[in-house]
């Protein structure tokens, strides 16, 4: 029994202990950071299937070992011009939970990723409500890493499934603007 | 198997059952050789009986044995099967289905409501049943079933009181409650003639806890108020409580019950109902002598009911004999298999197809002429195997077309009318998801059938129409879609007041012209209509946005028909699985999309309209028919470097064709449909993934969602240029 409860509280600490730790990544030359409790894991960037008729944002899917994996382009979400593929660039697998307890991969695709760190809960301030590149809502906090504010993403919020769909649903619907507008000139 | 498959097992089985009495009993009314359909039904009951006395619920034992009884005196021909008794066996057998259901959450306690229904129905059936019937009733079972008596007369006590018999939870008191405050509010509605203690409950003085409530109470309660009245008193104390209140003048058989059914000797009890006044001497003796008499006959019943399980005496002629032999055999070809096995099983022929695709496209590239030709055996076999695999997923329809011949005589009946429901092609099958699936949008179509449909027979007459109105539910395969439709003989829709409804609401504005097709598909439209403002239009529309909005979850579409005075047809299209389909492969540049090869009619080289195809067209010519078109790598924006769009594929979708533009034709390929996902699930044109043999993804397209689209945006550049 003591074995167990050790182990319980051994696994506990270890809990605390990732609660504390950020996955640092680059995007459009800032720093950003991420809990990794949501994480799944990192891979390459690779083949991947567009889809017609989608917000900029959505890069695409991907197979995932026999799973199709939607790509969300952070630079896009964040209203910055679409990310360029590199040597570098990665796509974060995050686990979502949806509001009916089911469970969502999403792919994050970033311009490359830094390193996992510990950043102590003391060592974060809370999200500054403006004077920041980024929506908001997308802040967690702020960050400090080697006397530097780093942005600390409310991963949630920046995958909201929600609001994602509906956008996606309209996005459908219509044709680019760019294209109408082409047309409207022919 | 542990004890609670067992159970769900049970209830699994019994629910089976329940279906077939139903059926049986609804073909009971329409046909003249009754002898086997009366044995269905016995055999029913028989084994609901049989199984819920291996659980020990002696509540359905108990309940079912009546009616067993009956349905044996029917098939002895000792009774007719009248209509009146098949309504009541209808109900029994509700009444039962209603005990399983109630027992799911937690076996063995019944709910007062259901144990006075079954009363009641007991009372009724064994009126049926007639005089020397015994039924089972053990000293301590938790039933409410009456013990029986020697004839239907009923045989109220003397007493003017109610009879309340309390036993209070042991921790009554331990919860804060004080058992003679509900006395003293129970006074609030009359007044209690005379209370008797019953300490029987109290242990030696050394085991005694002095926080245990050990005291029962028999009272007599003379009063004028309602039974929920005197009931509910007892609201806050009832879990764990034994709470019983008898009518004042209450049939013997109450008391009887109450007697078995408390913890005490039956002696005690019955002496101290006797001390309160509720009884007299005589009614205690009477009561008494019953309950011996009942236990003994309870002990034939069980040899008898040994013997009912052999065979029975061959006393039906041999051809009989031979029918019921291969209905048996016919009961035994299935086997039970739990769902989610069968899922893993197709999740299973879905990677198995992927990486046999994979396979035959390496076998390809490499072109060795055998390891090619194995490759192919493979891939049919592979392709047999999915077939029947998603085979075992399919249902007949009819499982759910019955259940409706019991809800249009249930509807009509109350409301009245004389409606007949006629099924046709119940034998048609598809995807057990999708069955149970579209049961709801159908319940509410056939009810809006009956109900707003159908008119009442005084206007059918002056229509000229026959009294009985008939409703139709069909059900045929074509072009890889299930088409259902529902139909009826009633009052159809007035064009002009659904326009008028329509405007006024908003959904369309004044003076656009439009077909009646498209008014009368304004009833789908979300905010319609409310239920009330629809039926007093004699329209219909209740939660019709509802029934689409169901139908197109399940890939599926919907349409209306219908012609003033005359009826009203609405056909529901749905696709056969949600899981795998034989798909056509197209291309443009890169990119690789699959359509349902169902809805493939032919390929045409663009080059045949080459003269005819300029930019503002959106017809072509299809031998003298007119076609839309559309050019798939304008509607999806594809830019970049892409070859010739050279290529029309003729779809087909809901008896109307469509041409699609694209680049390559790229052959058959078996698709085993991934979700979008909450993410994309929205999005309009795309109904899915899929995984190519190369390991990319592939998009599903949705073909009746491009061809909505087409005429939308048609409709719109219309509006723009006008």
């Amino acid at each position: 029994m003591e074995k167990v409860a050790d182990r319980n509280k051994k696994q506990a600490h270890d809990v605390d202990l990732e609660q504390n730790q950020y996955l640092t990544f680059m995007i459009a030359g800032d720093t950003f950071a991420m809990g990794i409790l949501a994480i799944k894991e990192i891979i390459q960037y690779g083949q991947l299937t567009e889809i017609p008729r989608m917000p900029a944002f959505i890069r695409g899917v991907i197979n995932l070992r026999g799973a199709v994996v939607p790509v969300i382009d952070l630079n896009a979400r964040f209203n910055m011009p679409e990310a360029r593929v590199s040597r570098r660039s990665c796509i974060i697998i995050v686990e979502i939970h949806t509001e009916e307890g089911e469970k969502q991969d999403i792919g994050v695709m970033v311009d490359a990723v830094n390193e996992v760190l510990e950043i102590l809960p003391a060592d974060i301030e809370p999200a500054p409500s403006f004077g920041a590149n980024i929506r908001s809502d997308f802040i967690g906090g702020m960050g400090k890493i080697k006397g530097r504010f780093v942005i600390i993403l409310n991963i949630d919020q920046v995958l909201s499934l929600f609001e994602i769909a509906d956008i996606t649903s309209v996005a459908s619907m219509v044709r680019k603007s760019s294209e109408t507008a082409e047309r409207m000139a022919a | 198997m542990n004890l609670d498959e067992a159970l769900q097992t049970f209830i699994e089985e019994s629910s089976d059952l329940l279906t077939q009495m139903e059926e049986a009993l609804i073909l009971s009314e329409q046909s003249e050789e009754i002898s086997e359909i009366v044995n269905v039904l016995f055999r029913a009951a028989h084994t609901i009986k049989g199984s819920a006395g291996l659980f020990g619920f002696d509540h359905i034992v108990s309940f079912t044995h009546v009616v067993e009884s009956l349905l044996d005196r029917v098939r002895t021909a000792e009774l007719e099967l009248t209509s009146d008794l098949i309504a009541l066996l209808m109900y029994s057998r509700d009444h039962i289905a209603d005990l399983l259901e109630d027992m799911t959450p937690e076996p063995g306690n019944v709910s007062d409501e259901l144990r006075e229904k079954g009363d009641r129905l007991v009372e009724q059936l064994k009126c049926h049943l007639g005089s020397d019937e015994s039924m089972p009733t053990k000293p301590n079972e938790d039933t409410s079933v009456a013990p029986n008596r020697t004839n239907c007369d009923q045989r109220p006590v003397r007493s003017e009181n109610w009879h309340i018999s309390l036993r209070f939870a042991p921790d009554i008191l331990k919860n804060g409650m004080e058992p003679f405050s509900f006395l003293r509010y129970l006074s609030t509605y009359g007044d209690i003639d005379h209370v008797c203690t019953v300490p029987d409950a109290i242990p030696s003085e050394e085991k005694m806890d002095p926080e245990i409530s050990y005291l029962g109470y028999e009272l007599s309660f003379k009063s004028r108020a309602e039974r929920s009245a005197i009931d509910s008193t007892f609201d806050f104390i009832r879990d764990g409580s034994q709470i019983r209140l008898i009518p004042p003048h209450a049939d013997i058989s109450e008391y009887i019950e109450l007697i078995t059914i408390l913890p005490e000797s039956n002696e005690r009890v019955a002496e101290s109902i006797r001390k309160c006044g509720s009884l007299t001497q005589e009614e205690c003796r009477t009561a008494l002598s019953e309950i011996q008499r009942v236990s003994a006959a309870d002990r034939t019943q069980v040899s008898r009911s040994d013997i009912e399980a052999s065979p029975p005496a061959p006393k039906s002629n041999p051809s009989e004999r031979n029918a019921t032999t291969v209905a048996k055999n016919g009961e035994n070809r299935f086997i039970r298999v739990d769902s989610v096995k069968l899922d893993r099983l197709i999740d299973l022929i879905g990677e198995l197809i992927i990486a046999g695709a994979s396979t035959s496209m390496v076998a390809r590239k490499i072109g060795v002429a055998e390891l090619r030709e194995s490759t192919s055996i493979l891939s049919r076999l592979v392709e047999e195997v999915r077939n029947t695999a998603l085979n075992l997923r399919m249902v007949q329809i009819g499982t759910i077309f019955n259940r409706f011949q019991r809800v249009v005589r249930d509807v009509s009946q109350e409301l009245g009318k004389d409606i007949e429901l006629i099924v046709e092609g119940a034998e048609t099958e598809l995807d057990k998801t999708v069955v149970e699936r579209i049961a709801d949008p159908l319940m509410h179509l056939v009810r809006n059938a009956i109900d707003h449909g159908i008119e009442p027979f005084e206007l059918r007459r002056d229509r000229g129409k026959p009294d009985k109105g008939t409703v139709r539910l069909g059900a045929y395969h074509e072009s890889g879609s299930i088409v259902i439709e529902v139909e009826d003989d009633g009052g159809g829709l007035d064009r002009d007041v659904i326009l008028a409804k329509a405007v006024e609401k908003g959904l369309v504005s004044e003076g656009q012209s439009m077909s009646d097709h498209e008014v009368f598909n304004l009833v789908f439209e979300a905010g319609f209509s409310t239920a009330k403002e629809v039926s007093n239009l004699s329209g219909r529309g209740v939660g019709m946005d509802v029934v689409r909005r169901n139908i197109v979850d399940l890939r599926g579409s919907v349409e209306l028909s219908s012609r003033l005075g005359e009826g009203t047809s609405v056909k529901i299209r749905l696709p056969l699985t949600l899981a795998i389909i034989d798909g056509f492969l197209v291309g443009i540049g890169n990119a690789t999309y699959v359509l349902p090869l169902d809805m493939v009619v032919e390929c045409i080289e663009l080059a045949a309209w080459n003269q005819e195809v300029g930019d503002d067209k959106r017809y072509l010519n299809l031998r003298g028919e007119v076609m839309p078109y559309l050019r798939l790598h304008e509607h999806f924006g594809i830019s970049g470097k892409i070859g010739k769009q050279r290529n029309v594929v003729v779809l087909n979708y809901a008896g109307e064709k469509f041409g699609l533009v694209v680049e390559k034709l790229m052959g058959e390929f078996q698709t085993v449909i991934k979700p979008m996902g909450k993410m994309l699930e929205k999005v309009q044109g795309i109904s899915g993934f899929t995984i190519l043999g190369g390991g990319d993804v592939a998009l599903v397209l949705d073909v009746p969602g491009l061809m909505r689209q087409i005429v939308l945006e048609h409709e719109r550049e219309e509006d723009t240029v006008h």
